[in-house]
């Protein structure tokens, strides 16, 4: 169907009303303004961000205290979908925060807009790790500030594996559903991992055979050169032998994530896929378990993790602050500002200068970021991120309940692409 | 006479009409429906015409340069295997409700109405339901409903009766069935409360006369009792359906529209696409079809309704 262009001023100014009103309503949800005007002597600069205020405001405080010129505006709405749509809203209605987060989910939109900066070659960006950095670049271009990144893998309780007879986590995945028959066997739950998002342990495998493939399988499905059967379908085989044997139950498609880490917690289960952000509620709810984790087997033994860069810190491409953006991402990306980051979140951070304080156990996940042996197909993916991921999740739960096969969820994301 | 005196008694009766105590008064009158005027403007007008405009366009959300795209949004949805799941759950969940909901009301609302003691208690804890956020109780019910042996109500089958457990929330069709019944659980009482508040306008005199002329309680029910209820079944009926035609949260929250598509709802593909997937276009298109869906079927419900208001009055 033939496009025609309708770039009339009148509808601008209509889309342009109306969107500022569903802003403003969006400015009340968040409870915050954005302005970004001069007030009291001071440069006013808002931040839009999706960690909350009190993760934040050390952060903010320490650079205002350095910068006593700046007032930093905080307003905040929590990820993921709340946080885009108010974004959204406000920066369509020109009424953007001059600092704010870049994540998948919006990453293409953002840069194709024209919403923000290119921060290539800026000073601040020299500390950044080189892998954080080409997440959020577009062509050569970066467009995110992220000091931090996470991965995934498979945590198990060591004392329900030693009492198994098992002394050491398998690499190989044949090794590991022998693993679980054994515990199987032992009258114990061996692995469990909801599958109501997208599995780690698939995001894993299917990450596995990306680099092996070479690493850029990704890019030549969205080119049209590839299928994503050419990718998927090995792992999603592997993965799916978990279901046809019988080791992981068909019920994991409607459990959620804290049910798993409850039955975790409880002992009722020997090992779960997880992320660092599970470690604190274990140690609260079963501060003497002796948890360890583990990279997901693959079927070459070279063990594999689900992660990504965490969400970047963009500057509006609109702002009227662009030294003040500047100098607060230059204190967020400091010394200074990543350590207090890491002491707010427990983040993994990624920045050359600062080594961060984690939990013990997250070690080997540290390690995974530092090999890059980590993989996440929403990050991977260049566009059409949430139709493809919430398709992906559909068509694994019905695999799962054995009304799918591999085959059948890679044509699915072949046939989502497609539709755009 | 010039034209200008011929006009003048014209103009003169029209200004008298104006002024005149009467009209003055219709104005006054008039006067108190701009408020709701301007918030039916604002809150359904306004959205309505934007949804169709978008509807036509491929407006992302986020480029103000949008094109006319003509009726290729209202193709794609469509086309969409997921939307169509979404439209087969949403409507069952919206005739279910309506249905289980009123069978199980009125009775309720007849047992409320009776004289009994602690019947206060009681009327609050049936009411009690329909009181926190259906998001919470979606979370909530999502630990009752676990298909783990650990879940409250497998573990009660295993310890009474050494069965389960049942897949609740894993199996598509259970799946289906478990979000229709919190969604009755959580609905059943304040509809009830509803019907008991048209039961106690019903004179007691009818009951009265229907003793003396020997009626059992069931003809006094089925005779009495339930077409005086006839304009409650409506605004009752009505409310499920519309609600239920446009329920998002509780299916979310209990299963994400899970396992597969099963409880996939038209609303959450809505949200879905507009705002996580930015096809505003798309979204927008979905909208005005579901809208005309919706008030093709509330418009069906109305007449027959009426007919049957009509039919026992």
């Amino acid at each position: 169907m033939s496009l025609r262009r309708m770039s009339l001023p009148r509808t601008k100014s209509l889309l342009t009303s109306s969107v500022a009103v569903l802003a403003a309503a969006a400015l009340t949800l968040t409870g915050c303004g954005s302005g970004s005007g001069d007030g009291g002597g001071k440069t006013k600069l808002s931040f839009f961000s999706w960690e909350d205020e009190a993760t934040m405001k050390p952060l903010i405080e320490a650079f205002e205290k350095k910068n006593p010129s700046i007032d930093v505006e905080f307003s905040h709405a929590p990820p993921v979908a709340e946080y885009i749509a108010a974004l959204q809203t406000r920066l369509v209605s020109g009424t953007g925060a001059d600092v704010f987060v870049i994540a998948a989910e919006n990453k293409t939109n953002l840069v194709q807009g024209g919403f923000v900066k290119d921060l290539t070659g800026k000073p601040f960006m020299a500390n950044m790790s080189k892998f954080n950095t080409e997440t959020w670049s577009v062509d050569g271009k970066a467009y995110g500030m992220s000091i931090s990144s996470w991965s995934a893998g498979i945590l198990y309780n060591k004392d329900l594996l030693t009492k198994a007879g098992v002394t050491e986590f398998p690499a190989k995945w044949d090794d590991f559903m022998a693993l679980c028959q054994k515990l199987k066997s032992a009258g114990i739950t061996p692995y469990m991992e909801s599958v109501t998002g997208m599995p780690l342990t698939v995001a894993a495998l299917v990450g596995h055979e990306n680099a092996r493939q070479g690493g850029d399988v990704d890019a030549q499905i969205f080119a049209g050169q590839k299928k994503f059967g050419d990718l998927w379908n090995g792992p999603l085989t592997t993965y799916n032998q978990l279901f046809t044997s019988g080791v992981m139950s068909k019920d994991v498609v409607g459990l959620k994530g804290e049910q798993v880490v409850d039955e975790f917690a409880n002992g009722r289960v020997a090992m779960i896929a997880a992320g660092p952000w599970d470690v604190t509620t274990l140690r609260e709810k079963a501060p003497k378990m002796n948890m360890v984790f583990a990279g997901v087997p693959t079927p070459d033994g070279k063990p594999f993790w689900g992660g990504a860069a965490s969400p970047g810190w963009a500057i509006n491409a609109k702002t009227e602050h662009e030294k003040e953006a500047e100098a607060f991402l230059t204190f967020l990306g400091s010394k200074e500002g990543v350590t207090l980051f890491n002491q707010k979140t427990a983040a993994m951070t990624t920045t050359s200068d600062v080594t961060p304080v984690i939990d013990k156990v997250l070690e080997p996940n540290l390690q995974a970021l530092k090999d890059g042996n980590f993989y996440l197909p929403q990050v991977a993916w260049p566009r059409v991120q949430d139709a493809l991921n919430t398709e992906a999740v559909a068509q694994l739960q019905l695999m799962v309940q054995g009304q799918a096969k591999p085959a059948d969820v890679a044509a699915a994301l072949d046939n989502r692409l497609a539709q755009g | 006479m010039t034209a200008l005196g011929r006009r003048a008694p014209a103009l003169t009766g029209a200004l008298s009409w104006l002024t005149s105590p009467k009209t003055l008064e219709g104005l006054r009158l008039q006067a108190f429906l701009v408020p709701i005027g301007i918030v039916f403007a604002v809150l359904f007008a306004i959205p309505l015409a934007q949804s169709l405009y978008f509807s036509v366009t491929d407006f992302n959300g986020y480029s103000l340069d949008v094109n006319f795209v003509g009726l290729e949004n209202y193709r794609k949805i469509f086309t969409d295997p997921s939307m169509l799941a979404g439209l087969g759950f949403t409507l069952l969940y919206a005739i279910g409700t309506t249905v289980i909901v009123t069978v199980l009301a009125i009775p309720l609302a007849v047992l409320l109405n009776k004289r009994f003691f602690g019947r206060n208690v009681v009327r609050a804890v049936f009411f009690f339901p329909a009181i926190p956020s259906i998001a919470i109780l979606g979370l909530v019910w999502g630990f009752i409903l676990s298909p783990l042996g650990s879940g409250a109500i497998n573990w009660l089958l295993d310890a009474v009766g050494g069965f389960g457990p049942v897949p609740w929330l894993s199996d598509g069709t259970l799946a289906q069935l478990s979000v229709i019944v919190v969604a009755v659980w959580s609905s059943t009482g304040w509809h009830a409360i509803l019907y008991l508040a048209y039961l106690q306008s019903i004179p007691g005199d009818y009951y009265e006369a229907a003793r003396v002329d020997g009626a059992s309680p069931r003809q006094s029910f089925f005779r009495i009792t339930l077409p005086l209820l006839a304009p409650a079944i409506t605004v009752s009926s009505l409310l499920l359906m519309t609600g239920g035609l446009k329920v998002y949260d509780l299916p979310y929250t209990l299963t994400k529209g899970g396992p597969g598509y099963a409880t996939f709802t038209i609303t959450q593909s809505i949200i879905q696409s507009g705002i996580a997937q930015a096809k505003f276009g798309q979204a927008s298109a979905l909208a005005v079809v579901f809208m005309l869906v919706v008030g093709a079927i509330v418009a069906v419900q109305l007449v027959l309704s009426r007919r049957l208001e009509d039919r026992v009055s």
